[in-house]
């Protein structure tokens, strides 16, 4: 003992003085609660004391963390939708969702902001990866079986979320204000009108004396026609409705995948 | 006297259920409501399309002259046969968009999904269920032609059936309502 401790260097010192210094405080304490995660009850301690860490289950089997098991792609669609939501967030800087500017931003975003080309090429290729990731993910989920009881309830809630990130890239799609989206809206809002009873189209519609300019489409687009109403719209959706409705069901989802646990090797 | 507490409890029970269901749905349908705009800010519907002279008439073998003039700010054409002129509504009637002409082979195509109509409007190929539909045409005093698209025009399918349009006409036979007026201008020639 006495032998060591004259043998401890001043370097030694000064390292166990900071390392004090950072650890024993109340920030510090407050943060880490559990202190060094060296024993089961520990590391369990630690998922369930901090906020951000308690989405996750306090235990997950090795098979769950194989990536062949689950592609990561649910994790991968996650991390598309912050990313999405960072990069939107900064697009709505530049971004004005009127009629006579709307396409002139997106010009303005691709040729004149600093760094809008990465920023608005990263939204548009993040969106198209995450319908794709969204889609892998629930082709994993029926080749393991996830969907099976218990986690019928977490299957039905991902099909909401894949039915909101395809309307996420249909309300984005109009933004640009250009010539593939406004047609492409136009036919995608089209098929509304032929919905039963509340299209103008549609089926037994004159039973509630539905016309074109009281219609479901009427209401989506706010007009009988793409216009200004249609693109302000499109960006409410897009911006806040959706992405709000989208975060609710995502909470639901994960604290869903935490008390179901992870399904077991097929 | 414990059925008579129970019928009060289940009375009151309904009048609480019953005034939050109605408070439900009055919020729900307000919601709904707010969805659908006032007052819309779009293009009217009539317009004034000069005098009919300034359309070029079919010469020769031509049959009719198809006017592309108001195509991009109406989205109609006005065609000029040997008795007379009509409108198309520039709205393709499978999902909206808005077909082109093809002076060398005589037809309008869409470039969405392919529709083709001919120069009555009548679809020879694509997914177009019906017709182009048809605006309603009508001399003003000064001799100037007034063209009214309604909302989406007139529905070719629609002159007799049902009341799907604001301005829908009746007519006894769907041929002769489309050479006759509102629908056909005829002219001396």
């Amino acid at each position: 003992m006495e032998h060591n401790q004259q043998k401890q260097s001043p370097l030694k010192k000064t390292l166990d003085f900071i390392f004090a210094l950072i650890t024993n405080n109340p920030i510090y304490k407050s943060i880490f609660r559990v202190g060094y995660p060296n024993t089961l009850l520990k590391r369990m301690a630690v998922m369930r004391s901090s906020f951000y860490m308690h989405i996750f289950p306090t235990k997950v089997g090795e098979h769950g963390l194989k990536l062949r098991y689950s592609w990561c792609m649910g994790g991968i669609t996650f991390f598309l939708f912050l990313l999405l939501t960072l990069t939107g967030i900064l697009l709505m800087f530049y971004y004005v969702p009127e009629e006579h500017r709307a396409f002139q931003d997106m010009k303005d975003l691709r040729f004149m902001v600093p760094f809008g080309v990465i920023l608005r090429n990263m939204h548009r290729w993040a969106a198209h990866g995450m319908v794709l990731a969204v889609m892998l993910h629930m082709m994993r989920v029926f080749y393991t079986g996830s969907y099976k009881a218990p986690r019928q309830m977490n299957w039905v809630v991902g099909v909401f979320l894949l039915l909101l990130t395809l309307l996420l890239s249909f309300t984005g799609y109009l933004l640009p204000w250009d010539q593939l989206g406004f047609w492409a809206v136009t036919v995608g809002t089209n098929m509304a009108s032929a919905t039963p009873l509340m299209g103008y189209e549609g089926p037994f519609h004159e039973l509630l004396g539905v016309q074109i300019d009281n219609d479901i489409r009427f209401a989506i687009i706010g007009g009988t026609r793409i216009g200004a109403n249609a693109l302000v719209r499109a960006y409410v959706w897009h911006c806040v409705g959706l992405p709000l409705i989208a975060t609710l069901l995502m909470v639901l989802h994960f604290w869903r995948i935490r008390k179901d646990g992870f399904s077991g090797p097929l | 006297m414990a059925e008579e507490n129970l019928s009060r409890r289940r009375f009151f029970n309904f009048v609480g259920w019953g005034s939050m269901l109605a408070l439900f749905g009055g919020v729900g349908g307000a919601a709904a409501k707010f969805f659908y705009p006032g007052v819309l800010y779009e293009p009217r519907s009539t317009f004034n399309a000069g005098k009919p002279d300034e359309y070029v008439a079919p010469t020769g073998s031509e049959t009719v002259v198809v006017d592309e003039r108001w195509k991009k700010n109406q989205r109609v054409w006005l065609l000029r046969n040997k008795n007379g002129m009509y409108g198309l509504v520039g709205v393709c009637t499978h999902l909206g968009c808005t077909p082109n002409w093809f002076p060398s082979e005589h037809v309008f195509k869409c470039p969405c999904h392919g529709s083709v109509y001919n120069v009555e409007g009548e679809v020879i190929g694509g997914p177009a269920p019906e017709p182009l539909y048809r605006p309603k045409l009508s001399l003003s005093p000064d001799g100037s032609m007034i063209v009214t698209t309604g909302l989406l025009g007139i529905r070719r399918s629609n002159l007799q059936t049902t009341k799907k349009h604001k301005d829908v006409y009746w007519h006894e036979d769907e041929k002769q309502a489309l050479v006759k007026p509102p629908f056909f201008l005829p002219l001396q020639s």
